[in-house]
Protein backbone atom coordinates (compact mmCIF):
# COMPACT_ATOMS: atom_id res chain seq x y z
CA UNK A 1 0.00 0.00 0.00
CA UNK A 2 1.74 3.38 -1.04
CA UNK A 3 0.48 7.19 0.50
CA UNK A 4 -0.35 9.35 -2.53
CA UNK A 5 -1.44 11.95 -0.98
CA UNK A 6 -2.37 13.43 2.74
CA UNK A 7 -4.30 16.22 3.91
CA UNK A 8 -4.98 17.35 7.03
CA UNK A 9 -7.54 19.59 8.50
CA UNK A 10 -7.42 21.11 12.15
CA UNK A 11 -5.97 17.88 13.13
CA UNK A 12 -3.34 18.89 15.87
CA UNK A 13 -1.43 21.93 14.89
CA UNK A 14 -2.03 21.55 10.65
CA UNK A 15 -5.06 23.52 10.08
CA UNK A 16 -4.95 23.17 6.80
CA UNK A 17 -2.49 20.84 4.92
CA UNK A 18 -1.55 18.67 2.38
CA UNK A 19 1.47 16.70 1.14
CA UNK A 20 1.89 14.40 -2.04
CA UNK A 21 4.17 11.67 -1.49
CA UNK A 22 7.00 9.99 -3.39
CA UNK A 23 6.99 5.90 -3.49
CA UNK A 24 9.87 4.91 -0.96
CA UNK A 25 11.45 7.84 0.90
CA UNK A 26 9.27 10.71 2.67
CA UNK A 27 11.32 13.15 4.81
CA UNK A 28 9.36 15.46 7.39
CA UNK A 29 12.21 17.98 8.48
CA UNK A 30 11.75 21.36 10.73
CA UNK A 31 12.37 22.60 14.43
CA UNK A 32 10.50 20.69 17.52
CA UNK A 33 6.93 21.64 17.46
CA UNK A 34 6.11 21.82 13.85
CA UNK A 35 3.89 19.19 13.70
CA UNK A 36 6.59 16.31 12.22
CA UNK A 37 5.40 13.53 14.67
CA UNK A 38 1.89 14.57 13.89
CA UNK A 39 1.63 13.80 10.15
CA UNK A 40 3.10 10.37 10.99
CA UNK A 41 0.59 9.88 13.71
CA UNK A 42 -2.45 10.86 11.49
CA UNK A 43 -1.05 8.72 9.04
CA UNK A 44 -1.30 5.74 11.52
CA UNK A 45 -4.85 7.57 12.70
CA UNK A 46 -5.42 6.01 9.20
CA UNK A 47 -4.45 2.73 9.89
CA UNK A 48 -5.27 2.20 13.16
CA UNK A 49 -8.53 4.48 13.55
CA UNK A 50 -7.06 6.42 16.91
CA UNK A 51 -3.32 7.98 17.27
CA UNK A 52 -0.62 5.74 18.11
CA UNK A 53 0.11 7.79 21.57
CA UNK A 54 -3.01 7.25 23.41
CA UNK A 55 -4.77 10.50 22.49
CA UNK A 56 -8.30 10.36 22.50
CA UNK A 57 -10.00 12.30 19.28
CA UNK A 58 -10.61 15.49 21.39
CA UNK A 59 -6.72 15.85 21.86
CA UNK A 60 -6.54 15.40 18.45
CA UNK A 61 -8.59 18.55 17.77
CA UNK A 62 -6.43 22.00 16.42
CA UNK A 63 -7.07 24.37 19.71
CA UNK A 64 -9.74 26.20 19.57
CA UNK A 65 -11.75 23.89 16.86
CA UNK A 66 -13.98 21.21 17.03
CA UNK A 67 -14.00 19.25 14.18
CA UNK A 68 -11.21 17.46 12.47
CA UNK A 69 -10.86 15.64 9.57
CA UNK A 70 -7.60 13.53 7.89
CA UNK A 71 -7.95 12.02 4.43
CA UNK A 72 -5.36 9.91 2.07
CA UNK A 73 -5.52 9.12 -1.08
CA UNK A 74 -3.72 5.37 -1.25
CA UNK A 75 -2.49 2.77 -4.17
CA UNK A 76 -2.65 -1.08 -3.59
CA UNK A 77 -3.99 -2.91 -6.64
CA UNK A 78 -6.16 0.28 -7.42
CA UNK A 79 -6.46 3.99 -6.10
CA UNK A 80 -8.74 3.93 -2.70
CA UNK A 81 -9.29 7.23 -0.77
CA UNK A 82 -9.98 7.35 3.13
CA UNK A 83 -11.42 9.86 4.99
CA UNK A 84 -11.75 9.95 8.56
CA UNK A 85 -13.64 12.73 10.35
CA UNK A 86 -14.18 12.97 13.95
CA UNK A 87 -14.81 15.93 16.28
CA UNK A 88 -17.10 17.23 19.61
CA UNK A 89 -20.58 16.86 18.10
CA UNK A 90 -20.07 14.55 15.76
CA UNK A 91 -19.90 10.84 15.41
CA UNK A 92 -16.54 9.60 14.14
CA UNK A 93 -16.58 8.46 10.78
CA UNK A 94 -14.04 6.23 8.18
CA UNK A 95 -15.01 6.05 4.60
CA UNK A 96 -13.45 4.01 2.09
CA UNK A 97 -14.36 5.21 -1.40
CA UNK A 98 -16.96 7.72 -0.16
CA UNK A 99 -18.19 4.47 1.92
CA UNK A 100 -18.76 5.08 5.29
CA UNK A 101 -17.93 1.52 7.46
CA UNK A 102 -20.53 0.57 9.65
CA UNK A 103 -18.09 -0.20 12.18
CA UNK A 104 -14.74 1.26 12.41
CA UNK A 105 -13.30 -2.57 13.22
CA UNK A 106 -14.32 -3.49 9.61
CA UNK A 107 -11.34 -1.13 8.68
CA UNK A 108 -9.07 -2.03 10.73
CA UNK A 109 -6.17 -4.53 8.44
CA UNK A 110 -6.92 -2.29 5.38
CA UNK A 111 -3.92 -0.22 5.68
CA UNK A 112 -1.26 -1.54 8.18
CA UNK A 113 1.55 0.79 9.40
CA UNK A 114 4.25 0.32 11.80
CA UNK A 115 5.14 3.03 13.69
CA UNK A 116 8.65 3.42 15.30
CA UNK A 117 9.16 5.94 17.98
CA UNK A 118 11.07 7.04 20.76
CA UNK A 119 8.24 5.95 22.79
CA UNK A 120 8.33 2.63 22.16
CA UNK A 121 10.97 1.75 25.03
CA UNK A 122 7.66 2.11 26.89
CA UNK A 123 7.59 -1.57 25.86
CA UNK A 124 10.43 -2.52 27.91
CA UNK A 125 9.73 -0.54 30.91
CA UNK A 126 6.28 -1.00 31.53
CA UNK A 127 3.80 -3.04 32.55
CA UNK A 128 2.77 -6.04 30.62
CA UNK A 129 -0.32 -4.15 28.87
CA UNK A 130 2.29 -2.58 26.31
CA UNK A 131 3.44 -5.90 25.43
CA UNK A 132 0.12 -7.58 25.09
CA UNK A 133 -0.79 -4.49 22.86
CA UNK A 134 2.05 -4.78 20.69
CA UNK A 135 0.82 -8.87 20.29
CA UNK A 136 -2.69 -7.76 19.57
CA UNK A 137 -2.25 -5.44 17.07
CA UNK A 138 0.66 -7.51 14.92
CA UNK A 139 -2.23 -10.29 15.30
CA UNK A 140 -5.50 -8.01 14.50
CA UNK A 141 -3.87 -6.16 11.48
CA UNK A 142 -4.66 -9.87 9.59
CA UNK A 143 -6.98 -11.67 11.49
CA UNK A 144 -10.60 -10.22 12.28
CA UNK A 145 -12.13 -13.04 14.34
CA UNK A 146 -9.22 -12.70 16.30
CA UNK A 147 -9.66 -9.04 16.83
CA UNK A 148 -13.78 -9.88 17.16
CA UNK A 149 -12.64 -12.34 20.10
CA UNK A 150 -10.54 -9.45 21.74
CA UNK A 151 -13.71 -6.79 22.00
CA UNK A 152 -16.02 -9.76 23.12
CA UNK A 153 -13.29 -11.12 25.52
CA UNK A 154 -13.53 -7.11 27.09
CA UNK A 155 -17.12 -7.09 27.18
CA UNK A 156 -17.58 -10.46 29.22
CA UNK A 157 -14.32 -9.73 31.72
CA UNK A 158 -15.67 -5.86 32.23
CA UNK A 159 -19.12 -7.51 33.39
CA UNK A 160 -17.53 -10.60 34.97
CA UNK A 161 -15.45 -8.02 36.97
CA UNK A 162 -18.51 -5.43 37.83
CA UNK A 163 -20.29 -8.13 38.64
CA UNK A 164 -17.43 -9.13 41.49
CA UNK A 165 -17.41 -5.82 42.27
CA UNK A 166 -21.07 -6.13 43.16
CA UNK A 167 -20.82 -8.80 45.49
CA UNK A 168 -19.11 -6.68 48.86
CA UNK A 169 -19.27 -9.66 50.93
CA UNK A 170 -23.10 -10.59 49.71
CA UNK A 171 -23.35 -14.40 49.01
CA UNK A 172 -22.05 -15.52 45.62
CA UNK A 173 -24.32 -16.20 42.70
CA UNK A 174 -22.10 -18.99 41.30
CA UNK A 175 -24.24 -19.72 38.62
CA UNK A 176 -23.85 -16.08 37.25
CA UNK A 177 -19.89 -16.43 37.67
CA UNK A 178 -20.33 -19.94 36.17
CA UNK A 179 -22.21 -18.17 32.69
CA UNK A 180 -19.54 -15.55 32.29
CA UNK A 181 -17.40 -18.47 32.27
CA UNK A 182 -18.42 -20.54 29.99
CA UNK A 183 -18.44 -17.27 27.87
CA UNK A 184 -14.78 -16.41 28.78
CA UNK A 185 -13.52 -19.80 28.64
CA UNK A 186 -13.78 -20.67 24.35
CA UNK A 187 -12.98 -17.18 23.81
CA UNK A 188 -9.85 -17.14 25.87
CA UNK A 189 -8.38 -20.57 25.16
CA UNK A 190 -8.89 -19.53 20.82
CA UNK A 191 -6.91 -16.05 21.94
CA UNK A 192 -4.33 -18.16 23.82
CA UNK A 193 -4.04 -20.48 20.90
CA UNK A 194 -3.06 -17.58 18.27
CA UNK A 195 -0.94 -15.96 20.55
CA UNK A 196 1.10 -18.74 21.06
CA UNK A 197 1.16 -19.67 17.37
CA UNK A 198 1.77 -16.04 16.65
CA UNK A 199 5.10 -15.42 18.82
CA UNK A 200 6.58 -19.23 17.27
CA UNK A 201 6.32 -17.38 13.92
CA UNK A 202 7.31 -13.97 14.94
CA UNK A 203 10.70 -15.45 17.21
CA UNK A 204 12.66 -16.51 13.85
CA UNK A 205 11.74 -13.35 12.17
CA UNK A 206 12.61 -11.13 15.17
CA UNK A 207 15.90 -12.96 15.93
CA UNK A 208 17.02 -12.58 12.20
CA UNK A 209 16.25 -8.80 12.22
CA UNK A 210 18.36 -8.13 14.99
CA UNK A 211 20.80 -9.95 13.68
CA UNK A 212 20.99 -7.88 10.97
CA UNK A 213 20.49 -4.39 13.14
CA UNK A 214 23.25 -5.18 15.72
CA UNK A 215 25.11 -6.84 13.70
CA UNK A 216 26.69 -9.32 16.06
CA UNK A 217 25.70 -12.92 17.19
CA UNK A 218 24.27 -12.35 20.68
CA UNK A 219 21.25 -14.24 21.46
CA UNK A 220 17.98 -12.48 22.02
CA UNK A 221 14.71 -14.31 22.70
CA UNK A 222 10.69 -13.72 23.29
CA UNK A 223 8.96 -15.91 25.65
CA UNK A 224 5.45 -15.45 26.04
CA UNK A 225 3.75 -16.22 29.33
CA UNK A 226 0.05 -17.06 30.27
CA UNK A 227 -1.42 -19.38 32.88
CA UNK A 228 -3.31 -21.14 29.54
CA UNK A 229 0.61 -22.85 29.03
CA UNK A 230 0.00 -25.49 32.24
CA UNK A 231 -3.56 -24.98 32.59
CA UNK A 232 -6.70 -24.85 30.60
CA UNK A 233 -8.43 -21.81 30.96
CA UNK A 234 -11.35 -23.21 32.91
CA UNK A 235 -9.39 -24.58 35.51
CA UNK A 236 -7.59 -21.03 36.06
CA UNK A 237 -10.50 -19.76 36.50
CA UNK A 238 -11.86 -22.02 38.40
CA UNK A 239 -8.54 -22.11 40.79
CA UNK A 240 -8.52 -18.28 41.64
CA UNK A 241 -12.50 -17.76 41.63
CA UNK A 242 -12.01 -17.48 45.48
CA UNK A 243 -9.52 -15.40 45.15
CA UNK A 244 -11.12 -13.20 42.23
CA UNK A 245 -14.21 -12.72 45.13
CA UNK A 246 -12.23 -10.90 47.21
CA UNK A 247 -9.90 -9.05 45.02
CA UNK A 248 -13.27 -8.26 43.28
CA UNK A 249 -11.50 -8.59 40.36
CA UNK A 250 -10.72 -11.60 37.53
CA UNK A 251 -7.19 -12.23 38.86
CA UNK A 252 -5.55 -14.54 35.71
CA UNK A 253 -6.37 -14.95 32.07
CA UNK A 254 -5.00 -13.83 28.85
CA UNK A 255 -6.13 -10.30 29.61
CA UNK A 256 -2.39 -10.73 32.18
CA UNK A 257 -0.36 -12.51 29.72
CA UNK A 258 3.21 -11.15 29.04
CA UNK A 259 6.00 -11.69 26.63
CA UNK A 260 9.33 -11.42 28.22
CA UNK A 261 12.21 -10.17 26.59
CA UNK A 262 15.40 -11.61 27.05
CA UNK A 263 19.03 -11.04 25.75
CA UNK A 264 22.10 -14.12 26.23
CA UNK A 265 19.27 -15.74 28.36
CA UNK A 266 18.92 -12.88 30.76
CA UNK A 267 15.64 -10.33 31.38
CA UNK A 268 16.77 -7.73 29.00
CA UNK A 269 14.85 -4.60 31.53
CA UNK A 270 17.60 -5.67 33.90
CA UNK A 271 20.78 -6.89 32.38
CA UNK A 272 20.45 -5.35 28.68
CA UNK A 273 22.35 -1.76 28.15
CA UNK A 274 20.88 1.40 27.13
CA UNK A 275 21.95 0.48 23.49
CA UNK A 276 21.19 -2.77 23.45
CA UNK A 277 17.49 -2.17 24.68
CA UNK A 278 17.37 0.32 21.56
CA UNK A 279 18.33 -2.28 19.16
CA UNK A 280 15.96 -4.72 20.71
CA UNK A 281 12.82 -2.14 20.53
CA UNK A 282 13.92 -1.07 16.98
CA UNK A 283 14.47 -4.84 15.67
CA UNK A 284 10.85 -5.19 17.28
CA UNK A 285 9.36 -3.28 15.35
CA UNK A 286 10.95 -4.03 12.45
CA UNK A 287 10.02 -7.67 13.09
CA UNK A 288 6.27 -6.66 13.03
CA UNK A 289 6.20 -4.85 10.32
CA UNK A 290 8.17 -8.36 8.40
CA UNK A 291 5.90 -10.25 10.18
CA UNK A 292 3.13 -8.19 8.44
CA UNK A 293 4.36 -8.20 5.08
CA UNK A 294 5.46 -11.80 5.12
CA UNK A 295 2.07 -12.77 6.17
CA UNK A 296 0.06 -10.39 3.96
CA UNK A 297 2.25 -9.74 0.52
CA UNK A 298 1.44 -6.10 1.34
CA UNK A 299 4.04 -3.51 2.30
CA UNK A 300 2.73 -1.66 5.41
CA UNK A 301 3.78 1.98 5.49
CA UNK A 302 6.68 2.50 7.85
CA UNK A 303 6.51 5.29 10.05
CA UNK A 304 9.79 6.77 11.67
CA UNK A 305 9.93 9.30 14.53
CA UNK A 306 12.90 10.87 15.46
CA UNK A 307 15.00 7.75 14.73
CA UNK A 308 18.44 9.00 14.55
CA UNK A 309 17.96 10.64 17.96
CA UNK A 310 17.70 7.10 18.98
CA UNK A 311 20.17 4.67 17.94
CA UNK A 312 24.07 5.17 17.51
CA UNK A 313 25.52 6.47 14.18
CA UNK A 314 26.71 2.83 12.87
CA UNK A 315 23.06 1.16 13.76
CA UNK A 316 20.95 3.95 11.93
CA UNK A 317 23.02 3.13 9.08
CA UNK A 318 22.64 -0.47 8.99
CA UNK A 319 19.03 0.58 10.08
CA UNK A 320 18.89 3.03 6.70
CA UNK A 321 20.29 0.00 4.47
CA UNK A 322 17.28 -2.33 5.77
CA UNK A 323 14.44 -0.34 5.14
CA UNK A 324 15.90 0.83 1.41
CA UNK A 325 15.73 -2.80 0.32
CA UNK A 326 12.86 -4.54 -1.26
CA UNK A 327 11.30 -5.86 1.80
CA UNK A 328 9.88 -2.51 2.67
CA UNK A 329 7.60 -0.14 1.28
CA UNK A 330 7.21 3.14 1.44
CA UNK A 331 8.49 5.10 4.59
CA UNK A 332 7.34 8.04 6.18
CA UNK A 333 10.53 9.46 8.30
CA UNK A 334 10.96 12.67 10.44
CA UNK A 335 13.92 14.86 11.89
CA UNK A 336 14.90 17.90 13.25
CA UNK A 337 17.40 18.18 10.42
CA UNK A 338 16.45 17.47 7.27
CA UNK A 339 20.15 17.61 5.68
CA UNK A 340 20.61 14.94 7.76
CA UNK A 341 17.89 12.72 7.24
CA UNK A 342 19.26 13.60 3.19
CA UNK A 343 22.93 12.38 4.26
CA UNK A 344 21.65 9.40 5.54
CA UNK A 345 19.80 7.87 2.45
CA UNK A 346 22.33 9.58 -0.15
CA UNK A 347 24.07 6.45 -0.37
CA UNK A 348 20.93 4.71 -1.59
CA UNK A 349 19.48 4.32 -4.73
CA UNK A 350 15.76 5.28 -3.63
CA UNK A 351 13.24 7.96 -4.36
CA UNK A 352 13.64 10.40 -1.34
CA UNK A 353 10.85 13.33 -0.80
CA UNK A 354 12.25 16.05 1.60
CA UNK A 355 9.38 17.62 3.14
CA UNK A 356 10.66 21.24 5.26
CA UNK A 357 7.87 22.21 7.85
CA UNK A 358 7.82 25.98 8.94
CA UNK A 359 6.10 27.01 11.99
CA UNK A 360 3.55 29.01 9.67
CA UNK A 361 3.42 26.25 7.67
CA UNK A 362 0.98 24.86 10.62
CA UNK A 363 -0.64 27.02 12.63
CA UNK B 1 -25.27 21.42 12.76
CA UNK B 2 -23.83 24.10 12.37
CA UNK B 3 -26.87 26.08 14.08
CA UNK B 4 -26.47 24.11 16.82
CA UNK B 5 -24.59 26.58 19.08
CA UNK B 6 -26.84 29.87 18.41
CA UNK B 7 -29.79 27.63 18.92
CA UNK B 8 -28.86 26.81 22.75
CA UNK B 9 -28.02 30.64 23.21
CA UNK B 10 -31.15 31.56 21.74
CA UNK B 11 -33.75 33.64 23.91
CA UNK B 12 -37.11 32.45 24.24
CA UNK B 13 -39.97 35.12 24.51
CA UNK B 14 -42.05 32.59 26.99
CA UNK B 15 -41.19 30.77 29.52
CA UNK B 16 -43.91 28.49 28.86
CA UNK B 17 -42.68 27.63 25.85
CA UNK B 18 -39.36 27.27 26.76
CA UNK B 19 -40.16 25.04 29.74
CA UNK B 20 -42.10 22.70 27.05
CA UNK B 21 -39.55 22.96 24.36
CA UNK B 22 -36.78 21.69 27.68
CA UNK B 23 -39.06 18.77 28.59
CA UNK B 24 -39.64 17.52 24.64
CA UNK B 25 -35.30 17.89 24.00
CA UNK B 26 -34.94 15.88 26.87
CA UNK B 27 -36.72 12.75 24.86
CA UNK B 28 -34.38 10.12 22.94
CA UNK B 29 -33.93 11.77 19.78
CA UNK B 30 -35.14 14.90 19.95
CA UNK B 31 -32.86 17.78 19.96
CA UNK B 32 -34.18 21.47 20.72
CA UNK B 33 -35.23 21.86 16.94
CA UNK B 34 -37.21 19.14 16.65
CA UNK B 35 -38.70 20.49 20.39
CA UNK B 36 -39.70 23.79 18.82
CA UNK B 37 -41.49 22.20 16.11
CA UNK B 38 -43.62 19.59 18.19
CA UNK B 39 -44.40 22.64 20.31
CA UNK B 40 -45.64 24.95 17.56
CA UNK B 41 -47.90 22.20 16.46
CA UNK B 42 -48.97 21.46 19.80
CA UNK B 43 -49.63 25.75 20.03
CA UNK B 44 -51.94 25.26 16.24
CA UNK B 45 -54.02 22.25 17.46
CA UNK B 46 -57.77 22.83 19.56
CA UNK B 47 -57.31 22.24 23.13
CA UNK B 48 -59.19 19.70 23.13
CA UNK B 49 -56.72 17.31 21.42
CA UNK B 50 -53.73 18.78 23.49
CA UNK B 51 -55.80 17.76 26.79
CA UNK B 52 -56.45 14.45 25.42
CA UNK B 53 -52.65 13.85 24.88
CA UNK B 54 -51.72 14.84 28.03
CA UNK B 55 -54.31 12.81 29.58
CA UNK B 56 -52.88 9.99 28.08
CA UNK B 57 -49.30 10.65 29.43
CA UNK B 58 -50.68 11.46 32.85
CA UNK B 59 -52.10 7.78 32.19
CA UNK B 60 -49.10 6.40 31.58
CA UNK B 61 -47.92 6.75 35.20
CA UNK B 62 -51.52 7.01 36.82
CA UNK B 63 -52.93 4.16 35.06
CA UNK B 64 -50.52 1.89 33.87
CA UNK B 65 -50.01 -1.78 35.68
CA UNK B 66 -47.53 -4.42 35.59
CA UNK B 67 -49.47 -7.61 34.60
CA UNK B 68 -49.22 -10.12 37.34
CA UNK B 69 -48.29 -13.14 35.44
CA UNK B 70 -46.54 -12.60 33.05
CA UNK B 71 -45.04 -8.74 34.15
CA UNK B 72 -45.66 -6.75 31.15
CA UNK B 73 -47.10 -3.50 30.89
CA UNK B 74 -51.41 -3.71 31.22
CA UNK B 75 -54.24 -1.55 32.09
CA UNK B 76 -55.72 -4.28 34.62
CA UNK B 77 -54.32 -6.30 36.41
CA UNK B 78 -53.43 -9.20 33.78
CA UNK B 79 -52.73 -8.26 30.65
CA UNK B 80 -54.65 -8.58 26.96
CA UNK B 81 -52.49 -11.31 26.33
CA UNK B 82 -52.70 -13.18 29.58
CA UNK B 83 -56.73 -12.97 28.97
CA UNK B 84 -57.07 -14.01 25.66
CA UNK B 85 -58.21 -17.17 25.69
CA UNK B 86 -57.45 -18.21 22.12
CA UNK B 87 -53.43 -17.91 23.86
CA UNK B 88 -51.18 -20.90 23.70
CA UNK B 89 -51.18 -21.30 27.40
CA UNK B 90 -48.47 -24.42 27.10
CA UNK B 91 -45.99 -21.87 25.73
CA UNK B 92 -44.06 -19.18 27.24
CA UNK B 93 -41.39 -16.79 25.15
CA UNK B 94 -39.75 -14.98 27.53
CA UNK B 95 -38.05 -11.38 26.48
CA UNK B 96 -36.39 -8.70 27.60
CA UNK B 97 -38.74 -5.94 27.80
CA UNK B 98 -42.12 -4.70 26.81
CA UNK B 99 -40.53 -3.28 23.36
CA UNK B 100 -39.61 -6.84 22.29
CA UNK B 101 -42.60 -8.33 23.23
CA UNK B 102 -44.06 -5.80 20.49
CA UNK B 103 -41.60 -7.26 18.18
CA UNK B 104 -42.33 -10.30 18.60
CA UNK B 105 -46.35 -10.17 18.26
CA UNK B 106 -45.50 -7.97 14.80
CA UNK B 107 -44.39 -11.44 13.68
CA UNK B 108 -47.42 -12.87 13.84
CA UNK B 109 -45.84 -15.94 14.50
CA UNK B 110 -46.22 -16.58 18.02
CA UNK B 111 -49.50 -17.41 19.66
CA UNK B 112 -48.35 -18.68 23.14
CA UNK B 113 -48.23 -16.34 26.20
CA UNK B 114 -45.08 -13.95 27.32
CA UNK B 115 -43.19 -13.32 30.19
CA UNK B 116 -41.21 -10.08 30.48
CA UNK B 117 -37.95 -9.77 32.14
CA UNK B 118 -37.68 -5.97 32.58
CA UNK B 119 -33.74 -5.99 31.72
CA UNK B 120 -30.69 -8.29 30.81
CA UNK B 121 -28.25 -9.25 33.96
CA UNK B 122 -25.71 -6.18 33.70
CA UNK B 123 -23.62 -5.59 36.82
CA UNK B 124 -21.98 -2.67 34.67
CA UNK B 125 -25.40 -1.36 34.94
CA UNK B 126 -26.12 -2.40 38.58
CA UNK B 127 -28.64 -4.84 37.29
CA UNK B 128 -28.08 -8.46 38.93
CA UNK B 129 -30.59 -11.45 38.30
CA UNK B 130 -32.29 -10.51 41.54
CA UNK B 131 -33.54 -6.93 39.61
CA UNK B 132 -35.30 -8.77 36.83
CA UNK B 133 -38.52 -11.13 36.76
CA UNK B 134 -36.48 -14.14 37.05
CA UNK B 135 -38.06 -15.92 39.76
CA UNK B 136 -41.21 -14.98 38.34
CA UNK B 137 -41.07 -17.54 35.63
CA UNK B 138 -39.92 -19.95 37.81
CA UNK B 139 -42.67 -20.18 39.69
CA UNK B 140 -44.88 -19.74 36.45
CA UNK B 141 -43.43 -22.58 35.18
CA UNK B 142 -43.78 -24.98 38.61
CA UNK B 143 -47.25 -23.93 38.54
CA UNK B 144 -48.30 -24.30 34.96
CA UNK B 145 -46.52 -26.60 33.72
CA UNK B 146 -45.69 -25.59 30.25
CA UNK B 147 -44.76 -27.58 27.59
CA UNK B 148 -42.17 -24.84 25.96
CA UNK B 149 -40.23 -22.11 27.41
CA UNK B 150 -38.85 -19.81 23.95
CA UNK B 151 -35.99 -17.59 25.55
CA UNK B 152 -35.86 -14.52 22.84
CA UNK B 153 -33.21 -12.07 24.04
CA UNK B 154 -30.99 -10.41 22.20
CA UNK B 155 -27.81 -11.72 21.32
CA UNK B 156 -25.39 -9.44 23.49
CA UNK B 157 -22.95 -10.61 26.24
CA UNK B 158 -25.60 -9.47 28.64
CA UNK B 159 -28.40 -10.98 26.53
CA UNK B 160 -25.95 -14.43 26.17
CA UNK B 161 -25.39 -13.94 30.02
CA UNK B 162 -28.89 -13.90 30.85
CA UNK B 163 -29.77 -16.71 28.71
CA UNK B 164 -27.37 -19.18 30.34
CA UNK B 165 -28.64 -17.79 34.03
CA UNK B 166 -32.34 -18.48 33.10
CA UNK B 167 -31.95 -21.76 31.25
CA UNK B 168 -29.90 -23.43 33.75
CA UNK B 169 -32.82 -22.52 36.38
CA UNK B 170 -35.24 -23.88 33.93
CA UNK B 171 -33.19 -26.95 33.64
CA UNK B 172 -34.40 -28.29 37.45
CA UNK B 173 -38.06 -28.48 35.64
CA UNK B 174 -40.01 -30.90 33.47
CA UNK B 175 -39.85 -28.50 30.22
CA UNK B 176 -38.60 -27.63 26.62
CA UNK B 177 -36.09 -24.57 27.18
CA UNK B 178 -35.24 -23.57 23.47
CA UNK B 179 -33.59 -20.64 22.23
CA UNK B 180 -34.58 -17.98 19.33
CA UNK B 181 -31.90 -18.93 16.30
CA UNK B 182 -29.26 -16.16 15.34
CA UNK B 183 -28.47 -15.97 11.62
CA UNK B 184 -28.73 -14.34 8.17
CA UNK B 185 -31.50 -11.95 7.88
CA UNK B 186 -34.28 -12.23 5.20
CA UNK B 187 -33.09 -10.83 1.89
CA UNK B 188 -29.87 -10.58 3.33
CA UNK B 189 -26.83 -11.50 0.97
CA UNK B 190 -24.16 -13.86 2.17
CA UNK B 191 -21.33 -11.93 1.18
CA UNK B 192 -22.28 -8.90 3.44
CA UNK B 193 -22.87 -10.91 6.66
CA UNK B 194 -20.39 -10.46 8.54
CA UNK B 195 -18.47 -13.38 10.00
CA UNK B 196 -19.25 -13.82 13.62
CA UNK B 197 -23.40 -14.15 12.38
CA UNK B 198 -22.26 -16.39 9.45
CA UNK B 199 -20.44 -18.04 11.31
CA UNK B 200 -23.11 -18.79 13.99
CA UNK B 201 -25.43 -19.50 11.33
CA UNK B 202 -23.14 -22.31 9.88
CA UNK B 203 -23.14 -23.90 13.42
CA UNK B 204 -26.89 -23.71 13.83
CA UNK B 205 -27.89 -24.83 10.42
CA UNK B 206 -30.90 -26.33 10.10
CA UNK B 207 -32.29 -29.41 7.91
CA UNK B 208 -34.10 -28.22 4.82
CA UNK B 209 -37.11 -30.12 4.51
CA UNK B 210 -39.14 -30.20 0.84
CA UNK B 211 -42.76 -30.30 1.50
Amino acid sequence: MRVKELKLYQFKNHRNASWSFGDKINAFAGLNGVGKTNILDALYYLSATKSYFNHSDQQLLLFGTNEASVYAKLEKDQEYEILAGFGETRKKTFKRNGKAYARLVDHIGFLQAVFITPYDISLVFEGSEERRKFIDYSISQLNKDYLHDLIAYRKILDQRNAFLKSLEGRLLDTLLLESYDRSLVPIGTRIYEIRKKFIDEFLPIFQEIHLALAQTEISVSLSYESPLTSETFSAVLQANSYKDVQAQRTSQGIHKDDLVFEIKNMPLKKFGSQGQIKTFVVALKLAQYQYLHRKSGDLPLLLLDDIFEKIDASRSQRLMELVCSDAYGQIFISDTHGERIRAHFAPFDVSFRLFELEPEDSV
Amino acid sequence: MALMPIFALMQFTSQIVEQAVEALSSFPGIGKRTALRLVMYLMNRPEIEVTHLADALIKLKTELHLCKRCGTVSDQEYCDICRDPRRDETLICVVEDFSDLMAIEATAQFKGTYHVLGGLISPMEGIGPSDLNIEAILQRVKEEGPKEVILALSATVEGDTTLYYVAKKLNEFDVVVSNIARGISVGGELEYVDEITLGRSLLQRTQYTIN
